[in-house]
């Protein structure tokens, strides 16, 4: 008899197998959103810039926070220029010392040569961009990394931080396109299960926003989008409103002057197709969290006489109609807000003078109230 | 082990460039030995600029790549390896054309997703078994297969369609279809 056809059966009965292996140990992913407990209107009612970095030469941008133990960090990338291989993220350490904040001295806080060395496998990384807090690992980073060619080649890299720098890397697994053009910009999402999705989004011509979860070893295990026809919509800002609905904000790479906004009512399994708010944005992305209920608060770009003022507002219908309740500008365009709770107070942190810096500011519910 | 894998899988694919690019003026003999000497540079130098471009250029690897490279070798050497056909390269085109599209969102559905999962793998693994007992073709379940016992072992990627298909196929297909139709 034929060996081949043997050989097949063979091989098929291992598939069965593994197969029976795999759904066995595959555990099914909550889709209930752990929603934050209401922020208490406590505190001294203060707001306090504790941070305005601006390099002597070249450009800092996009910062995003880092919750610790002791306070928060805030890392950016720093270089010559956005995109340029001499572009690593640079960080400083924020602690609370009585009723004031302290920021460490900036320094290289993830190189593209650690990074280089710490990546399995070994691989060039030619620049870095927008790096996140993988807060379903503490001392993990989820950093945008370009190995070969610009933004649209971009991948996400999971990287495991010490004292010293990266230890250990590797990429998320999010495209059949050699892995590439998956982009990370808005903090992660946190379920009642205790796991995290990530906000993401997928920039290679076509663009859309996606959800990226992952099984219990930390791999990506599945990946939901949301998409329009009617605009590049990318960098998602996601905000649960109860445990099953939630709102992501997206902006529109294409300049269509609106915030964009899709919808889901199942935990993020399905989300609407996009639809402009009415909202003015610049083609930049927005912050936005949680009060808790549903009042939220958003850092955006959104007066269209002053495009490069950054704009607090809050929502006392989730989402439906805003009201400034503070400004801030200059020097020059203030953009890439992030915003996170941490402890009873809000730390948020922008771009300053178009790319040019990043600064950072702390206050509370008390604040916010009083506005 | 993830990063050995991607660096044996390099090493026989950039071999495999070596073997081909010899093979245009030396016979299967030399060709080989030129392979091999690519190969073993790429494992001896794998922290070195070009190599570790190479694979921040085609990382991950899968099977599929390495395994169609030692398949050009075997039949160069006279072993017996059955050809792809017209009708089934040309299928394989469109459907990964369409495989590529949906990844991008530009189609309805994310076929991607589907590699995450336990249930539609198994489901796709098997219909690849069955195609290969009717076409008498053990090459394609056997990639199948090895790419399912790395992804279920969790070495590599975490979708099964990364253990199977590579970019690099298009363009591989593509002069494969057209040295056949012409």
């Amino acid at each position: 008899m034929d060996l081949v056809p043997l050989a097949i059966l063979a091989l098929a009965a291992l598939s069965l197998g593994l197969s029976a292996v795999a759904i066995r140990r595959d555990r099914p992913l909550c889709w209930r959103f752990a929603v934050p407990d209401p922020l208490p209107e406590t505190g001294n009612g203060r707001f306090c810039t504790v941070l305005d970095h601006r390099p002597e030469t070249g450009q800092a941008h996009a910062p995003a926070i880092v919750p610790r133990e002791d306070g928060v960090s805030v890392l950016w990338f720093q270089g010559s220029a956005e995109a340029q291989p001499d572009v690593d993220i640079w960080g400083v350490d924020l602690r609370r010392q009585g009723d004031t904040w302290q920021a460490s001295e900036p320094e290289p806080h993830l190189t593209r040569k650690g990074l280089g060395r710490a990546l399995a496998p070994h691989q060039l990384v030619v620049t870095l961009g927008n790096t996140m807090s993988h807060d379903g690992t503490p001392g993990h980073l989820l950093a945008t990394v370009v190995s070969v060619g610009g933004w649209a080649m971009a991948a996400i890299a999971d990287v495991t931080m010490s004292r010293d720098g990266p230890v250990t890397a590797s990429k998320l697994d999010l495209s059949p396109i050699l892995n590439r053009s998956f982009l990370v910009k808005s903090p992660m999402l946190a379920y009642e299960d205790g796991s995290y999705a990530l906000p993401a989004y997928f920039e290679m011509g076509p663009t859309f926003g996606a959800l990226v979860r992952f099984d219990d070893a930390g791999r990506v295990r599945d990946r939901r989008w949301m998409r329009s026809r009617r605009a590049k919509v990318i960098q998602p800002m996601i905000v649960p409103l109860d445990a099953q609905r939630a709102l992501a904000f997206l902006r529109d790479f294409d300049r269509s002057d609106a915030l964009w906004l899709s919808r889901t009512e199942d935990g993020g399994q399905d989300w609407s197709a996009p639809e402009p708010t009415g909202h003015y944005n610049p083609s930049a992305p927005v912050a936005a969290l949680s009060l808790g209920d549903g009042r939220l608060l958003m850092a955006a770009n959104a007066d269209p006489a002053a495009p490069d003022a950054l704009i607090l507002s809050v929502s006392d219908d989730e989402g439906t109609s805003w009201r400034e309740i503070h400004r801030l500008t200059g020097p020059g365009a203030l953009r890439y807000p992030m915003l996170r709770r941490v402890g009873g107070e809000i730390v948020l942190v922008h771009s300053t003078g178009g790319k040019h810096g990043v600064a950072a500011h702390v206050f509370d519910a008390a604040w916010v109230a009083a506005r | 082990m993830r990063a050995t894998l991607d660096h044996i899988a390099l090493a026989i694919v950039l071999g495999w460039m070596g073997f081909a690019l010899a093979g245009l003026v030396a016979g299967p003999a030399l060709a080989s030995i030129a392979g091999g000497m690519v190969s073993a540079l790429v494992l001896v130098l794998q922290r070195s600029t070009p190599v570790a471009g190479a694979m921040a250029l085609l990382s991950p690897l899968g099977v599929m790549l390495p395994a169609l490279a030692l398949r050009d070798v075997s039949a160069a050497w006279g072993l017996p390896v059955l050809p792809f056909g017209t009708v089934e390269i040309s299928v394989f085109l469109a459907a990964y054309a369409a495989f590529l599209a949906s990844a991008m969102g530009l189609l309805p559905v994310d076929l991607y997703r589907l590699g995450y999962a336990p249930r539609p793998v198994a489901a796709m693994v098997l219909i690849v078994c069955a195609y290969g007992l009717v076409a008498g073709s053990l090459f394609l379940p056997l990639v199948a297969v090895t790419g399912q016992v790395l992804w279920v072992a969790g070495l590599g990627s975490s979708n099964w369609f990364d253990h199977v298909l590579h970019a690099m196929l298009m363009p591989v297909a593509v002069v494969v279809l057209l040295m056949q139709v012409f």
